[in-house]
């Protein structure tokens, strides 16, 4: 069970000791080594009960902003929500049950996007509602095609 | 029904080594359950010395039956898989501790509703009984079958609203979270269950004095001025039990021991002033009778002594092990059954061992332990599944010396409360009773801003991460989100931010 002791003292510092012990020199790095892993386990790997999922994805989010790459961690994040509420794949029949887990996988998604992605990320959202991906749908990473046509770089 | 060899054999052991230091030599005709106040007997703590069989060492575990040894073993194996013991990762294995206590919540649930609804029947029974207690004295008495139905409602409203969170937990699909529902249904199944033991006890004393009456007994001043100190006697714990302030509740349960054994010493009293003031011998031997007869419907088997002239007999009968468990005579003191179930109950931290122990105390008769409100040996203490990880597993809410008590956060936030209500949020649900104790720090770790934001353009701020994760899934649904779901995703999202999953209630005001 957890205990809230990830909380305790710099969390911040912990972490990166963490990610350095592992041989990566940033948590992006360490990250994408792990594509469809959730954030749970990516805390757990780092630490269990020493770093918290939710801290991950803030570092996460500030190491992208620093590199102009919010938007590929956008699309990574959708990629991780994914793999934790539907690990089978997208379903084929969305009955009661189905469409609960593909709420609770995109209302997490929403909640973890920054700030400056949350209008983009309704939209994508919206057209996945319109045109669902084909049954069984479940993209390995931030480069997946479909996922790059519903939320491609702004440079793009 | 399966046997419980290990847990049979401590309990027993126990049982039998309280006994048998206690047993008086044949024909001194005294019943060792009532010794409370016999300043000759050997005190508890001789008898259950160091050396004691109960330190679960070698005679028990070299069991003359190989296949009662390994029988034990894969129980053991069986046992083990009980929440506490699992490392919080393998799915199908929380899943089953999550089943397990769960199974054995509702068969707590069913002994004490069991024995609440016995009590109530009693009481309707009494509260009419014209030529006994409901008829002397213009009805004065009525009142105290009334306040056992005052107690039995509080009682009866607890088990409802345990049985509700119960099902609640058998809704969600979280394992943790259904864990923790139930641990939150815990205090209120503790104060019932202690509280029914004790109002078996009332329910004894008005049956004693309905036959009284019914007898032709007419102390009427005795026993009124006797029934008002009972009920005095039984009101602190009766009111400690019915606050739910976990606190509280441990520490009355760990009064009720002692306070059976006073109560015991009053009735037996009482009852043999009654006798001796009744003149004919065939009234006496009647009332006798009946005494045994009421008092064996007694839904606690409260065990009194024996008032017929054949009373030596039924004396010294030593504990043995039956096909149904402990049993004292024809007794089943506590059922292999009963012992597995709390023991996956205080494992899974939905029980607290004192609650559990004192009912052991009370059901083996064994009153005078309390008076040194010692715990229970090691041996059986661990039969009921005591164990390192299981204490501090439930907050206990005791505010000792000098310690002081992290604050309670809200994880449903409060300024949503009517979000939370509209989705069946309400009564025992309520989000007062989703609170984690948090130190300060890490509490601002998770509300605050500023340096605590755990991203410059991504604050994940508690409050403002979970309201938009519920509501933009129920956008995604097209509906609201069930009771269930709503949880559901809390229990997610509280993994997330790594927040223990053991709830209290707001004591906040």
């Amino acid at each position: 069970m957890k205990d809230g002791s990830a909380w305790r003292g710099n969390w911040r510092v912990r972490l990166y000791e963490r990610v350095r012990e592992r041989g990566y020199d940033s948590l992006t790095a360490f990250a994408e080594a792990r594509p469809t892993a959730s954030l749970v386990a990516l805390a757990e790997e780092l630490g269990k009960d020493e770093v918290a999922g939710a801290q991950v994805f803030g570092v996460l989010v500030d190491e992208a902003d620093r590199s102009h790459r919010l938007t590929r961690l956008v699309r990574g994040q959708l990629v991780r929500e994914l793999w934790e509420s539907l690990p089978e794949g997208w379903p084929a029949v969305l009955d009661d049950a189905n469409r609960f887990k593909v709420a609770m996988a995109l209302g997490s998604w929403s909640a973890y996007t920054p700030e400056t992605h949350k209008e983009r990320v309704k939209q994508a959202r919206a057209a996945l509602r319109a045109a669902p991906p084909p049954p069984g749908w479940r993209p390995l990473g931030p480069d997946d095609e479909l996922l790059l046509t519903l939320l491609p770089d702004e440079e793009a | 029904m399966t046997s419980t060899p290990l847990v049979l054999l401590l309990v027993m052991t126990l049982l039998s080594a309280g006994c048998a230091s206690l047993t008086p030599p044949p024909g001194q005709g005294m019943d060792p359950r009532y010794m409370l106040n016999e300043a000759t007997g050997p005190s508890f703590s001789e008898g259950m010395g160091q050396e004691s069989p109960l330190a679960l060492s070698s005679p028990l575990l070299s069991s003359q039956e190989p296949e009662a040894s390994e029988r034990l073993h894969r129980r053991r194996g069986a046992l083990e898989a009980v929440p506490a013991a699992v490392p919080g990762g393998v799915a199908g294995d929380a899943r089953q501790s999550a089943l397990t206590a769960h199974l054995a919540f509702r068969g707590a649930l069913g002994d004490v509703s069991g024995s609440t609804r016995r009590i109530s029947s009693e009481l309707s029974r009494l509260k009419v009984s014209r030529r006994g207690i409901a008829g002397q004295a213009v009805g004065i008495f009525v009142r105290y079958v009334e306040y056992g139905e005052h107690q039995l409602r509080w009682i009866d409203a607890e088990l409802a609203a345990s049985s509700r969170l119960a099902t609640a937990a058998s809704e969600v699909e979280d394992p943790d979270m259904q864990l923790a529902l139930l641990r939150l249904a815990g205090p209120r199944l503790e104060a019932a269950m202690m509280g029914s033991l004790l109002l078996a006890v009332w329910v004894d004393f008005l049956n004693l004095i309905d036959v009284a009456f019914k007898q032709g007994f007419r102390g009427v001043e005795t026993l009124f001025v006797n029934m008002e100190r009972w009920r005095k006697m039984l009101e602190p714990s009766m009111k400690a039990l019915s606050s739910l302030e976990p606190g509280q509740v441990e520490a009355a349960a760990n009064d009720v021991p002692a306070l059976m054994g006073h109560l015991s010493g009053e009735f037996n009293s009482t009852a043999e002033h009654i006798r001796v003031s009744m003149k004919r011998v065939e009234q006496l031997i009647q009332f006798a009778q009946l005494v045994e007869m009421v008092t064996m419907l007694s839904a606690m088997k409260f065990s009194l002594p024996s008032l017929t002239p054949s009373a030596p007999a039924t004396l010294g009968v030593g504990l043995m092990v039956g096909g149904d468990g402990v049993m004292m005579g024809t007794r089943v003191v506590v059922s292999a059954e009963w012992v597995e179930m709390m023991r996956r109950l205080v494992r899974a931290g939905v029980l607290s061992l004192p609650a559990v122990s004192a009912t052991v105390r009370i059901q083996a008769g064994q009153v005078m332990m309390a008076e040194s409100h010692d715990e229970l040996p090691k041996g059986v203490r661990e039969a009921l599944g005591d164990g390192p990880e299981v204490r501090g597993m439930r907050v206990t809410g005791k505010a000792g010396a000098g310690m002081a008590e992290p604050p309670e956060h809200h994880v449903l936030p409060r300024e949503f409360r009517e979000w939370f209500e509209k989705r069946g949020f309400t009564g025992e649900m309520s989000i007062d009773q989703f609170c984690v104790k948090m130190e300060r720090a890490r509490h601002e770790a998770l509300h605050g801003g500023g340096n605590w934001q755990l991203g410059r353009k991504w604050p994940g701020e508690w409050n403002q991460m979970i309201m938009e994760a519920l509501r933009e899934a129920e956008a995604e649904a097209g509906r609201m989100l069930t009771r269930s779901e709503v949880l559901q995703t809390v229990a997610f999202h509280m993994k997330r931010y790594n927040l223990p999953m053991n709830f209290t209630s707001w004591r906040g005001k």
